[in-house]
């Protein structure tokens, strides 16, 4: 399947002028997004989220690397014809009521606004903003501004969503009937790269991550595999001997539970305390990985010391 | 062109509503209603004593604020075009303009375009008050209204695409600055005026390089305190305009070359 994103060693240094100052938002930061996925682009605050997706706009231009959307540089116009935007923050022009601000972003796609009222009240409910046709944008609470980004990134129908914190502002009833929207669109086969900080909503819909901290990339995959991989592994048997406890069990948690023990171990030492409980005898009942969450991955990745730069 | 054409009435509806040009407009309004007292004072005080005196003392006022009004627009033009760009820069809704299938140079001319259509509003209105302070003054201007609006149009043209130009790379604030010391500056060069302070080079220099507002003034063809328009070849009109579209595509075309990779973010 063809990528719809690549980033290639990216790197994205500002310079300040007159001044030798420099600062790496961005280091040699490589990733690729294919086709129908839902990528979640997670970093903390200043870890180069905003930077990336800038440049993925074609908004800023990478010191070096390269980066290519649907095959083509940032900001060409062919690869912009099948995206829908959605800026962190979303910024309109206060004096327009919605359909006014829907019918200038079909005009800047190049389209004819004419006839386009089935398609804009069709927007305006699906983000629940139907009844406030005539209410000047100025006039709206931050909850209904991001709603109206919403609805204008999904004006002309694109193939590949950017959302840059979708959820931000809005109150949990809104943040689910983002999701929702956002599950529906990951159903109609809609390719969606956002970020955001809410982590177990994102964890819903995601199927991909790309975590950065600092300017580099730390993690990058298909989430259930990352949220499998490394984490701990239950064991159930019916009973564990006091030297397996010093020897193969070493530095598992060991818990009793309802047909037996429980053992709780890291998923790579999982072969070796099985092996060992089955030659000491004992019943191993069953074995379950344990699945940690994204928040947990998270923050294990951006707190590690030095995992990035 | 729709792109360009959206963007355009999006920036005159934009600046209809901008308050510093409001402001800008409201201050005009009050230099001008100060000017025209002693106007009609003039008129009431004169007209029914010596109708040749009354237009000696008259006109000269009202040339007076026609010249007021021409270099305001002026001023209006340049801070107009850069505030429409930076204006879009400061709130961040350019992210959203530019992430759909719009070049850069599209959204200047959009830009561009709509301060000109917000100038010629200002023209139009401009003409009406010419007209009418002819009509107080109590003469009649026997002229083609197409050098009162034409003139002042390409005038209009240079200083907003020297506005659009300097705020691609500064504060609007600095730009305008710039734009008023530029303005001054031929000002003071041009050989219309009697001698200055500056040498013979730099007069020289600054006439050939900043934007000639006496060439392209329409006073040069209508002496209003005759209200007549003078004889002039259209050569004459050819010249002196297609200068100033040249000076104004340049300063675009630069504008616009810059801002091709300008890094776009929210001031």
């Amino acid at each position: 399947m063809a990528a719809v994103i690549e980033f290639q060693r990216v790197t994205k240094i500002y310079r300040r002028l007159f001044s030798e100052e420099q600062l790496a938002a961005l280091s040699d930061v490589s990733f690729e997004m294919e086709s129908g996925h839902v990528c979640a682009f997670l970093g903390p605050n200043g870890a180069g989220k905003t930077t990336s997706i800038s440049m993925l706009m074609g908004f800023f231009f990478p010191t070096s690397g390269q980066i290519r959307v649907f095959g083509r540089p940032p900001g060409d116009l062919a690869a912009k014809e099948q995206i829908g935007f959605l800026p962190e923050n979303f910024a309109f022009h206060k004096f327009l009521t919605a359909p006014k601000l829907l019918r200038f972003h079909l005009q800047l796609a190049g389209r004819n606004p004419g006839g386009a009222d089935t398609l804009i009240a069709g927007l305006l409910a699906k983000v629940k903003l139907n009844g406030y046709e005539n209410l000047k944008i100025g006039r709206y609470s931050r909850g209904m501004v991001q709603r109206i980004g919403i609805a204008q990134a999904l004006l002309c129908d694109p193939q590949l969503l950017v959302l840059d914190e979708p959820t931000s502002g809005l109150d949990p009833a809104g943040r689910r009937e983002v999701l929702h929207l956002l599950a529906e669109l990951k159903a109609e086969g809609k390719t969606i790269f956002l970020s955001s900080h809410i982590l177990p909503e994102v964890e819903q819909i995601a199927d991909h991550v790309v975590i950065i901290n600092r300017g580099k990339m730390v993690r990058a995959g298909n989430l259930r595999d990352l949220l499998a991989s490394g984490g701990q592994v239950e064991i159930l048997a019916d009973r564990v001997p006091d030297e397996l406890r010093q020897s193969a069990l070493r530095g598992a948690s060991i818990e009793p539970a309802q047909n037996g023990l429980r053992v709780l171990i890291d998923g790579s030492r999982k072969r070796e305390a099985v092996e060992a409980l089955w030659a000491a005898g004992c019943d191993v009942i069953a074995m379950n990985p344990q699945r940690s969450t994204l928040e947990e991955l998270f923050l294990k990745e951006v707190d590690q010391p030095g995992g990035a730069r | 062109m729709t792109k360009v054409r959206a963007i355009a009435w999006n920036t005159f509806s934009s600046l209809l509503r901008n308050k510093i040009v409001i402001l800008f407009c409201a201050g005009c309004i009050c230099v001008l209603l100060l000017l025209l007292t002693p106007l009609l004072v003039l008129r009431n005080g004169r007209s029914a004593q010596n109708p040749e005196l009354m237009q000696m003392a008259v006109l000269p006022v009202i040339a007076t604020m026609m010249q007021f009004v021409s270099g305001f627009g002026s001023l209006l033009a340049a801070w107009s075009a850069a505030d429409a760009v930076a204006g879009e820069m400061r709130s961040g809704t350019i992210l959203a303009v530019l992430a759909r299938p719009v070049r850069r140079w599209q959204f200047l001319l959009g830009k561009f375009l709509g301060v000109q259509l917000m100038m010629l509003v200002f023209v139009i209105l401009m003409l009406g008050l010419n007209y009418l302070l002819a009509w107080i003054g109590g003469a009649t201007i026997s002229t083609s209204p197409w050098v009162l609006i034409v003139y002042p149009m390409v005038r209009y043209m240079i200083y907003s695409a020297l506005g659009i130009l300097l705020v691609t790379v500064m504060h609007p604030i600095l730009a305008f600055c710039i734009v008023l010391v530029m303005m001054i500056a031929a000002g003071l060069a041009a050989p219309a005026n009697p001698e200055t302070f500056m040498p013979g080079w730099l007069r020289t220099g600054l006439f050939y390089v900043l934007p000639s507002s006496n060439l392209l003034s329409e006073t040069r063809f209508l002496t209003i305190t005759r209200a007549t328009l003078r004889a002039a070849l259209w050569t004459d009109h050819a010249t002196a305009l297609i200068y100033g579209l040249d000076y104004a595509l340049v300063c675009f075309l630069l504008a616009a070359w810059i801002f091709r990779s300008r890094s776009l973010s929210r001031d």
